[in-house]
């Protein structure tokens, strides 16, 4: 199932992404409300919002490689001794740093807001507020 | 809560104006005039009407910190207007405002960041990583219509950063992990909301939310999601006691065996005897009913609704449930549900629908969680309705000798 985003008036079809990504939500049509379940069939094309600036796509990635980082710590930590604070506090880091994450992708996505859009109407010579370009 | 002054002089004998508060547009008025009683007694009365501007605070509690965008956007576009974080401030602001709603998370109340916390050995659910004190001056501060400076969690670098001013809102919502956890801060909620995700629900979204990530494997995110249970069954859960509703989700039973976490069985636990709030209910109120709307005038795609009534006790306390099991597959079931169910509090026929098709994209919008998220969102609407109705006509009247 397709649908549109029109984000930043940008639009990106990317080619269908896995199992995983694709049961997240159901997105619906704009001209009536049927909800489908769709089963993943190959390559479908799926549009995706992006970010609009350098300065949130850079902070999409940091999260993504904090996540790879805190993981593998949590992991090691946790090999000595799985009941103690400091494990504990290393998969609170995890959580903390995935539902950072996963906010970021609804706002952009789900939302079409850019972290940086008031920011960068006020400073849009500085390095972060760079338009994306892929 | 109305903030009055009182001046009390003879020579004032006419009405006089008074704007309190510069910096909020709906500027608190007081007014107030000297009535000579009877000759015999030389009491003057004063009487003094404050339309003050009231705060109305709400309280919600959920895990995964404040990522509950959905569900308050779906809670602050019931009174019109769309949320959105603070223009020009900190991009990594968590505040959200629109024109009547301001939505706080409660991480920015944490006394220690990222790094404190390691050193300590406490997790962000640790009672000892947040700062109640500092939370509940806050929170009674906007309440009475006062501005502050509040700091600011930063959830992508893990510190604190400079504080935001916050202006009173005419709605405050607190949504965190430790909304209900202080008693203080407990009396100063008008409402409060706990949203109880049942762990494999809550295992099946965080694989939905995860696993697109290189970082994380199905035993990270399960490995994350035992390593922080004692701590949340110790400090969180206990809070569901207190919450005026409780929004319960949990896996269907309508299809064996599921556990993608897509189908949903949602209950509503609606506390019973709480100021100004009405619970929603089925066909006849404080009855027990079973209800499959699918049938001969409705037909529904697999796996259906299913819908439950019920008054039950929960925490010793009186309350009653609505349950829906199922997803809506058309707008004409959704509305067909929503006809039949009583005391939604919605304005005209059809106002719950025309909420969830406004989110629509929304994950929820096909199951009870939308569903119930939105009905909770107009018992807010009138709770706070009441509130203001009720304050406006309360005079307070003062004799002097």
């Amino acid at each position: 199932m397709m649908s549109t985003t029109a984000s930043h008036g940008r639009v990106m079809i990317l080619p269908s992404p896995s199992r995983a990504l694709q049961n997240q939500q159901p997105l619906i049509g704009s001209d009536m409300f049927r909800l489908k379940q769709t089963e993943p069939r190959g390559s479908r094309l799926v549009v995706a919002a992006t970010a609009k600036y350098k300065g949130t796509k850079m902070r999409e990635e940091k999260l993504s490689e904090m996540i790879v980082e805190k993981v593998k710590e949590a992991t090691e930590v946790c090999e000595a001794d799985v009941r103690s604070e400091e494990c504990k506090v290393a998969w609170d880091e995890v959580e903390e740093v995935s539902q950072a994450r996963a906010d970021l992708r609804i706002k952009l996505r789900l939302l079409n807001q850019d972290p940086l859009e008031s920011f960068c109407q006020e400073n849009p010579e500085t390095d972060e507020c760079r338009i994306y370009e892929d | 809560m109305a903030v009055s002054t009182i001046y009390s002089t003879r020579a004032l004998n006419s009405t006089h104006f008074l704007t309190s508060s510069p910096s909020s547009s709906t500027s608190k008025q007081v007014f107030f005039y000297r009535r000579h009683q009877s000759q015999t007694n030389r009491r003057f009365n004063t009487i003094i009407t404050c339309a003050a501007q009231q705060t109305v605070v709400i309280g919600l509690a959920a895990d995964s910190g404040c990522g509950k965008s959905t569900f308050m956007r779906r809670l602050t576009s019931v009174f019109g207007g769309a949320a959105e974080p603070p223009k020009g401030g900190n991009p990594d602001s968590n505040t959200l405002i629109s024109d009547m709603t301001t939505v706080i998370c409660l991480d920015d109340y944490h006394s220690l960041d990222r790094t404190g916390r390691k050193e300590k050995g406490v997790t962000a659910l640790d009672p000892r990583a947040n700062d109640f004190d500092l939370m509940y001056e806050q929170v009674k501060a906007l309440k009475s219509s006062i501005a502050v400076e509040k700091p600011i969690y930063n959830h992508v670098t893990g510190l604190l950063d400079a504080p935001e001013l916050i202006q009173p809102p005419k709605i405050l919502v607190i949504e965190g992990l430790h909304p209900m956890f202080d008693e203080r801060v407990r009396e100063l909620l008008d409402f409060s909301i706990y949203l109880d995700i049942s762990n494999e629900v809550k295992f099946a979204w965080k694989i939905q939310r995860d696993m697109a990530e290189r970082g994380h494997s199905l035993e990270s995110i399960k490995a994350s999601i035992e390593a922080r249970k004692p701590d949340f069954d110790a400090f969180i859960d206990p809070q569901k006691q207190y919450a005026d509703a409780v929004i319960e989700v949990l896996p269907t039973q309508l299809i064996p065996d599921d556990n993608e976490g897509k189908v949903l069985r949602v209950r509503l636990i609606m506390k019973e005897g709480v100021k100004y709030f009405s619970p929603v209910y089925l066909f006849d109120e404080g009855s027990t009913i079973s209800w499959i709307p699918c049938g001969r005038k409705l037909t529904c795609s697999y796996p259906g609704i299913k819908l439950n009534y019920e008054p039950d006790t929960y925490f010793d306390h009186e309350v009653s449930v609505l349950e829906m099991d199922g997803q809506f597959d058309r707008l004409d079931e959704l509305i067909y549900v929503e006809s039949h169910l009583s005391n939604l509090s919605s304005k005209f026929y059809g106002e719950v629908t025309q909420q969830m098709l406004k989110h629509a994209d929304f994950p929820g919008s096909n199951n009870g969680t939308g569903l119930f998220q939105t009905i909770v969102g107009l018992k807010i609407r009138d709770l706070y309705e009441q509130l203001i109705a009720n304050k406006a006509t309360a005079p307070a009247e003062i004799a002097k000798a």
